[in-house]
């Protein structure tokens, strides 16, 4: 008779290469694994992943539309980073987006039916401001009263999105709009000026490469950069080198949320112009794959951006040729996460199958 | 049936470190055997390796005079070697019966029963069905025992039984202890406190750095034997001369230390009140986890205690964090060196950072001064001889001996009025402790001051003015080194009193 022990062991040196390209081997896996699903779904899934991947980005109009994706992505991913890198989950992207989105678009309405150059920049300080506040709430619970932010900060999506529906519903509804559960359309000086005439990628694109630069600054050439790290790394030493953490853990927060509040703002005055119940497609939840599949740093986000944006777009394709529910996007997010976490535990850890014999004692 | 375990000539070798020197023991039922020696005698090696956690690098163990080959817990288990450690297995969630439950080969119903009789016939009074986490540290224990007796095993050890422990408790754990003894069961407790040995043992085996020093009946040994015994005449060769600098001013004192932990494996600190002068290393010894820690933390200002006063160089500092009293010129250096002192994944240069003081410059207007860190490590790289100049270095490539000179050499950087530090020598080779010991010296030579809290009773004589001893969490009153014994030390640190 023979026991078999399976014994997990850290390793102690993962190369900083390999670190980085591991989220390429998920990427990889991620396309086998959906090339299975088609296949089990009768597909040819040569085709299948064809519709998926390259028809939506075969020409300019879909590669537009992939920028507007990876917009709100990439900017929600960075703001998230300065969180997780300090071992703060705040998982309340969604909702500091839909609230930055009311604040944001509270302010647009007030301007509905005027013009002016000073507007757009009101609007989307407004909504930094509102989604700073939203996830500032977490931060104050965490620091003075204990409690667990991945709860509190999930929890308040619930409340921002019925806020939201209220307001729709009820006291910003469109006069004019047959009781359809929206706002007014915003006055034109409410709207992110387009890039292109007939592509709908906006200037957001802009705020959302400028976080990059700022982040990558922020986190790698300050102090509270190195703040950031040392409490990522170890919560003790971060203590003993007498780091304010209550401090740190509002900033991070704070910078989160207005970053996610930046993206609400971003998508209701740019593709969508008005409030409606719909205003993400969950891209709060969504950036949270974008940031780890990114590495937490500022340039991988960019690019872990761009691939989940194409499952956004690649689930809209396959609705349409394929017949197939618009879900399957998020049936592929869920698979990069979770190749991603299992690369990375077998990067991070070997598995050692040991071999005992029992014992010749026993016999 | 009796029970005859013999350990043969076993030896484990750690780098460094001999952990356990051709150890040889004999042990036979119905008698209780203590395991006694301070930290890093080598107790707990000799433990893991009859418990098949770790195996030896020479030497054997037999059971009844079979050779056993343990290795893995489970051969363990299969031989009917039972083990109680000190920090519980237990899945706090889960209820009593589940935990038993989890290992167990019979099916729940008789599982039941046997548990059952077990409870009655040793008075334990447990509720079978509530989770693990509303247990007290006593009952967790018994928890565990309970899962040994299930096995009916032949030898049962219990590894630092008492330090989670009540008076009451205790009592109880003793009286139980002595029931399996009378059942034929052979009883190992490993300890460090003295009077323990003396009323539950019938025979006890001393270990100092790795050997076994003596094999006696209790009956014939005091508590100042023992304490001799465990600690040894080990008076090093470099020793400072004793200054005695009663005119010196206090550059540091500290007035009613009060801390009370929820957390049963922390210590709680009664009423310390002590005072530094200026120049003087204060030694405080004690066997780990008597309260240096928390004591470190407070002096530190990780914890914050209320109504507790610091003086620190006529300042009251009680409130302030670590940085702030860095400002001071407070240094720290912790004794986990790896995951507190410093952060392995980290670079050098960036880990000399930690100790962000204002003179450095080392962040201007919160931006990062990598030019003047650098240059700042380096100098820390050559001044306490480190052996690299690499300062982009990730510090776990470093030797614990190094990676400590490159803690104490950032604590000291900032020429620091007073220096705290706790077991600064802890895992290293005899080359970096003499280098620390020189380096501790040669402070007090420039009239800095020292507090070192220890659990080396060597380096203590060796290094202090003046000691105390800590021993549950309340200080012994302070005594000239020159007046102290390694034996007056060992019965402090057993809890014992003199005079």
């Amino acid at each position: 008779m023979e026991d078999l022990l399976i014994r997990i062991e850290k390793r102690n040196d993962v190369p900083t290469t390999l670190y980085f390209f591991t989220p390429f081997i998920a990427i990889i896996l991620t396309i086998i694994g959906g090339g299975i699903i088609f296949y089990a779904l009768g597909f040819n899934p040569a085709e299948a992943l064809k519709f998926y991947f390259i028809t939506p980005i075969s020409n300019l109009y879909g590669f537009s539309e992939l920028l507007l994706k990876a917009t709100p992505l990439c900017l929600i991913a960075i703001g998230l980073s300065f969180c997780f890198k300090s071992n703060n989950w705040n998982i309340g992207a969604e909702g500091q987006l839909t609230f930055g989105a009311i604040v944001g678009g509270g302010v647009a309405l007030l301007f509905y039916n005027q013009e002016g150059f000073y507007i757009l920049p009101l609007i989307i300080i407004a909504g930094a401001i509102g989604g700073m506040i939203f996830a500032l709430i977490p931060a104050i619970l965490k620091t003075y009263f204990n409690t667990n932010e991945i709860l509190v900060s999930l929890m308040l999506v619930y409340v921002s999105k019925l806020i939201l529906d209220y307001l729709v519903v009820g006291p910003w509804s469109n006069p004019e709009g047959f009781n359809f559960p929206e706002t007014r359309q915003f006055s034109d000086s409410s709207r992110m000026p387009l890039l292109f005439d007939g592509l709908r990628v906006h200037a957001g694109i802009f705020i959302a490469l400028a976080a990059v630069l700022v982040s990558w600054f922020v986190l790698y050439k300050t102090y509270l950069g190195f703040q950031i790290k040392v409490s990522g790394l170890s919560l003790k030493t971060a203590k003993y080198a007498g780091f304010k953490g209550k401090a740190m853990i509002l900033i991070v927060f704070m910078i989160s949320g207005a970053c996610a509040g930046l993206a609400g703002v971003g998508e209701i005055t740019g593709p969508i112009g008005q409030l409606h119940r719909m205003i993400s497609p969950d891209y709060g939840f969504t950036a949270i794959i974008v940031a780890f599949l990114g590495r937490l740093n500022p340039f991988g986000i960019i690019f872990a951006s761009l691939v989940v944006s194409l499952t956004y777009l690649g689930a809209e394709t396959a609705q349409i040729f394929l017949q197939i529910p618009q879900y399957t996007g998020q049936v592929f997010q869920g698979m990069i996460l979770f190749f991603l976490l299992a690369s990375d535990y077998l990067l991070f850890f070997k598995i050692k199958i040991l071999n005992l014999k029992k014992n010749e004692l026993g016999h | 049936m009796a029970t005859d375990l013999r350990i043969s000539n076993i030896s484990k070798i750690y780098p460094g470190c001999i952990a356990n020197d051709n150890v040889s023991l004999q042990f036979k039922s119905g008698k209780i055997y203590a395991l006694l020696g301070e930290n890093g005698a080598g107790k707990s090696t000799l433990v893991k390796i009859l418990s098949g956690v770790i195996s030896p690098d020479n030497g054997e163990v037999f059971l009844n005079e079979k050779n056993l080959k343990l290795s893995s817990p489970l051969d363990a288990k299969k031989n009917k070697i039972g083990m109680v450690f000190q920090h519980f297995n237990l899945f706090e969630t889960l209820s009593v019966f589940e935990n038993l439950s989890i290992d167990a080969t019979e099916d729940n119903k008789s599982l039941r029963v046997r548990i059952n009789e077990i409870l009655k016939k040793y008075n334990f009074s447990i509720d079978l069905d509530v989770p693990v986490l509303n247990l007290s540290a006593g009952q967790k224990q018994k928890v565990e025992i309970i899962r040994c007796l299930l096995r009916s095993p032949k030898v049962l050890i219990m590894d630092e039984p008492t330090s989670v422990l009540t008076e009451q408790e205790t009592e109880e754990l003793f009286i139980s202890l002595k029931k399996f003894c009378d059942e034929g069961i052979l009883i190992i407790y490993i300890t460090h406190k003295l009077k323990e040995v003396l009323s539950l043992c019938d025979e006890v085996a001393v270990m100092r750095k790795g050997k076994v020093v003596s094999v006696s009946q209790t009956q014939n040994e005091k508590v100042e034997t023992l304490a001799n015994k465990m600690v040894g005449q080990k008076l090093g060769k470099i020793k400072k001369k004793i200054k005695i600098s009663k005119n010196k001013d206090e550059i540091f004192k500290v007035k009613h230390l009060n801390f009370y932990s929820d957390d049963p494996f922390e210590t709680n600190l009664f009423n310390l009140n002590f005072s530094v002068k200026k120049g003087e290393c204060l030694g405080i010894a004690g066997i780990s986890g008597n309260g240096q820690n928390e004591l470190f933390q407070i002096l530190s200002g990780e914890i914050i205690t209320p109504n507790t006063s610091i003086i620190f160089r006529n300042k009251e500092i009680a409130k302030l964090n670590p940085k702030q009293r860095r400002e001071y010129l407070m240094a720290f250096s912790p004794e986990d060196r790896i995951s507190q002192a410093a952060v392995p994944e980290l670079k050098i240069y960036e880990n000399v950072a930690l100790n962000n003081f204002k003179s450095s410059n080392f962040f201007e207007k919160g931006l990062v001064n990598e030019r003047k860190i650098k240059e700042h490590s380096k100098k820390i790289l050559s001044d306490f001889s480190v052996n690299t100049d690499n300062v982009e270095l990730k510090s776990q490539f470093l030797s614990g001996g190094n990676l400590q000179k490159l803690i104490l050499g950032r604590e000291l950087i900032t020429a620091p009025e007073l220096l705290i530090c706790y077991n600064p020598t802890w895992g290293l080779d005899v080359g970096a402790i003499n280098y620390i010991h020189e380096t501790l010296i040669k402070i007090n030579d420039q009239e800095k001051s020292t507090i070192l809290i220890s659990t080396d009773t060597e380096e203590l004589l060796k290094l202090s003015d003046r000691i105390t001893v800590i021993y549950k969490g309340k200080l012994s009153k302070i005594m000239p080194s020159d007046e102290v014994t390694p034996e007056k030390l060992g019965i402090l640190m057993g809890g014992g009193s003199i005079d």
